[in-house]
């Protein structure tokens, strides 16, 4: 580490591993908002975990699938960050180096996710079938024989493992990346943007395989019997949407508060807004492939993860999935003027994260009662209580340095970007 | 007033037609890429509509210099992909459903879930091929023939010239106030074009 940066005590490195550098900010790119940015989320956040928390005492195995659908979500925010600075720093890409840093310092939430996962860790019991051991004894009543040929695997201290080893590759490659484009900010050392090339290669890879594996264990196992190869995709696809929604209404927040009012213009949005919509076409083809091959096939044990959302109410959650997920916002984002008319493109990357989340309960509510279709408060508490402390987190470590990469090399080319 | 319609539209596609005395239009070199951007500009803001630029490569800011507006291409594609679309499921449900009912593994004659790939792959395939083809329209392509190449110092506009080429046919067009515009502008080697037919 350089002199330019310093190390944050390791008692903040939840927030941010470094020290602030928003003095030495280009006065252009300096933070200038109120701590209300940080504040208010917090408060929602606090207050919704306050109202979770009456869940956990009043009905603990109802509060951990709640709970686990606001982490979720929060997570595929992060890992959305990750692949979407990865991507751009391994094709060099020029236009998106002035919003480059709102998923730089979302990378750096898989700390605190990683902290806030521990009610998940307690609920295991609740959440994962496959945590049972009488499943696995031969002798019992409960005996299953496909879940004990998955005993290999599908083990409590062998899971705890891998998630923590995913957690620590997330967090060791976001805090090369995050830390490279602070020190960056400050210190004109020709090497960084090769450095940050090296570590989004080993992060691309790398994290490919992590993230969909976390999808399998965290996600998917979660209906144990069941298996799908390609379920790690189809997370994927949802979280690179939701970055893309996440970081225009940043943008957009930002600018309606007096800050990057001239850097961030219709052009860079409306790219983004391609690939909003590329993703949401993209998440829609993989959910249909997936959807398609067991469709086919017709064997029992891969049909029932869509009979549990077929039957039951659940039937009216999946078609809401389908309309506000893909046919909807596939419409209206397939014009040009959507993308550029941003008190529209807000409105809608506000619903596609709330959609975001829906897919994440429709992934994980109907395994809890897959008889009786419910969306109930603590689903929500949970969420906003998640979502609040997580933004609050991203939104006071954002105010801690510039922002945009202001050494940069291809800033220049990034601020006179035009698409049309 | 069909004519004059038709005449119009070709005008839009870059295709201009000759006016008295065989003279097809005013073409003017321009040393550099901003020296171009800025004249048709200009040419634009003097009130001329038939007017083409010309250069080795594509510059950027030149649609909007020349006020050509937002390509009516993407209406094109949406035409293709909706086409094929409905051929796509016309096709399976005519073949599965009335003409080949054939009971395979127990699954319906036509669903429309193994149908999707289909559909979507016919929808892609409609709409590239529009989007190529309305492009090769909108641009009055391919084009073997134009009066330009009856300039000699035209034909560095593969190379290393940029010309700007204002047609007779404009409703502003006036020969000598025309070369004189251009002049103004900073363009060079201004020569008055004749569409002389096919003959050489």
């Amino acid at each position: 580490m350089s002199e330019t940066v310093k190390r944050n005590n390791p008692l903040f490195w939840l927030i941010d591993p470094l020290k602030s550098t928003a003095n030495q900010a280009d006065s252009n790119y300096r933070y200038s908002w109120s701590q209300m940015a940080w504040m208010l989320p917090m408060a929602i956040g606090v207050a919704g975990l306050v109202v979770s928390a009456v869940g956990w005492v009043t009905d603990s195995h109802s509060f951990y699938f709640s709970y686990l659908i606001g982490w979720a979500f929060c997570l595929s925010i992060a890992v959305g960050a990750y692949f979407f600075v990865i991507i751009q720093h391994l094709t060099k890409a020029r236009w998106s180096v002035v919003i480059r840093r709102i998923p730089e310092t979302l990378m750096w939430s898989f700390p605190l996710l990683a902290i806030l996962g521990i009610p998940i860790l307690l609920g295991m019991h609740d959440l994962y079938h496959w945590t049972h051991l009488e499943l696995f004894d031969p002798a019992s009543e409960q005996y299953d024989a496909v879940l004990a040929g998955k005993e290999a695997y599908l083990n409590t201290p062998f899971f705890l493992v891998r998630v923590a080893f995913y957690f620590i590759v997330w967090t060791f490659i976001s805090f090369k990346l995050y830390t490279l484009s602070i020190r960056q900010d400050n210190d004109p050392d020709p090497s960084i943007p090769k450095l940050q090339r090296k570590y989004s290669a080993i992060g691309l890879g790398l994290g490919a395989v992590v993230t969909s594996f976390a999808a399998f264990d965290i996600l998917m196992s979660l209906d144990p019997h069941w298996f799908s190869t390609i379920f790690g995709i189809y997370f994927f696809a949802g979280s690179f949407m939701t970055i893309m929604a996440v970081m225009i209404l940043v943008s957009l927040t930002l600018q309606k508060n007096g800050m990057l009012k001239k850097e961030i213009k219709v052009d860079h949005y409306q790219d983004l807004g391609k690939f909003l919509f590329g993703f949401t076409v993209f998440w829609a083809y993989i959910a249909f492939s997936q959807y398609m091959l067991i469709w086919y096939g017709n064997l029992p044990e891969e049909t029932v993860f869509f009979r549990h959302r077929m039957e039951h109410g659940w039937e009216t959650f999946s078609a809401v999935l389908l309309v506000g997920h893909f046919i909807f916002p596939f419409i209206v984002l397939l014009g040009r003027w959507s993308k550029r008319l941003l008190p529209f493109l807000g409105a809608i990357c506000v619903w596609m994260i709330a959609m975001q989340w829906f897919d994440m309960f429709w992934l994980i509510k109907p395994v809890m009662e897959s008889e009786h279709a419910s969306l109930g408060l603590y689903d929500i508490s949970a969420w906003l209580g998640l979502f609040g402390v997580f933004a609050a987190a991203f939104m006071y470590r954002f105010s801690r340095h510039a922002l945009v990469p202001q050494r940069d090399p291809r800033l220049h080319k990034s601020l006179t970007f035009t698409n049309s | 007033m069909l004519n004059q319609i038709a005449s119009e539209v070709k005008a839009t596609m870059g295709i201009y037609e000759a006016q008295e005395d065989q003279v097809y239009g005013v073409l003017a070199e321009f040393p550099h890429p901003g020296a171009l951007l800025h004249a048709a500009e200009a040419v634009r803001e003097a009130g001329y509509r038939h007017f083409d630029t010309h250069s080795p490569f594509p510059i950027h800011g030149m649609d909007k210099a020349m006020g050509l507006g937002n390509s009516i291409v993407g209406w094109i594609t949406l035409g293709g992909g909706i086409a094929g679309l409905a051929l796509a499921t016309t096709l399976q449900w005519w073949i599965g459903e009335v003409a080949y009912p054939i009971n395979i593994s127990g699954k319906p004659f036509f669903a429309i879930e193994p149908s999707i790939p289909v559909m979507f792959e016919l929808t892609v395939l409609l709409a590239g091929l529009s989007t190529v083809a309305g492009m090769f329209a909108l641009n009055g392509l391919p084009r073997p023939y134009n009066p330009l190449f009856y300039s000699t110092n035209f034909l560095r506009v593969t190379d290393d010239a940029f010309f700007l080429h204002i047609a007779a046919s404009d409703k502003m067009f006036k020969l000598s106030n025309t070369e004189k515009l251009l002049k103004d502008l900073g363009g060079k080697n201004i020569e008055t074009i004749r569409d002389k037919g096919v003959e050489d």
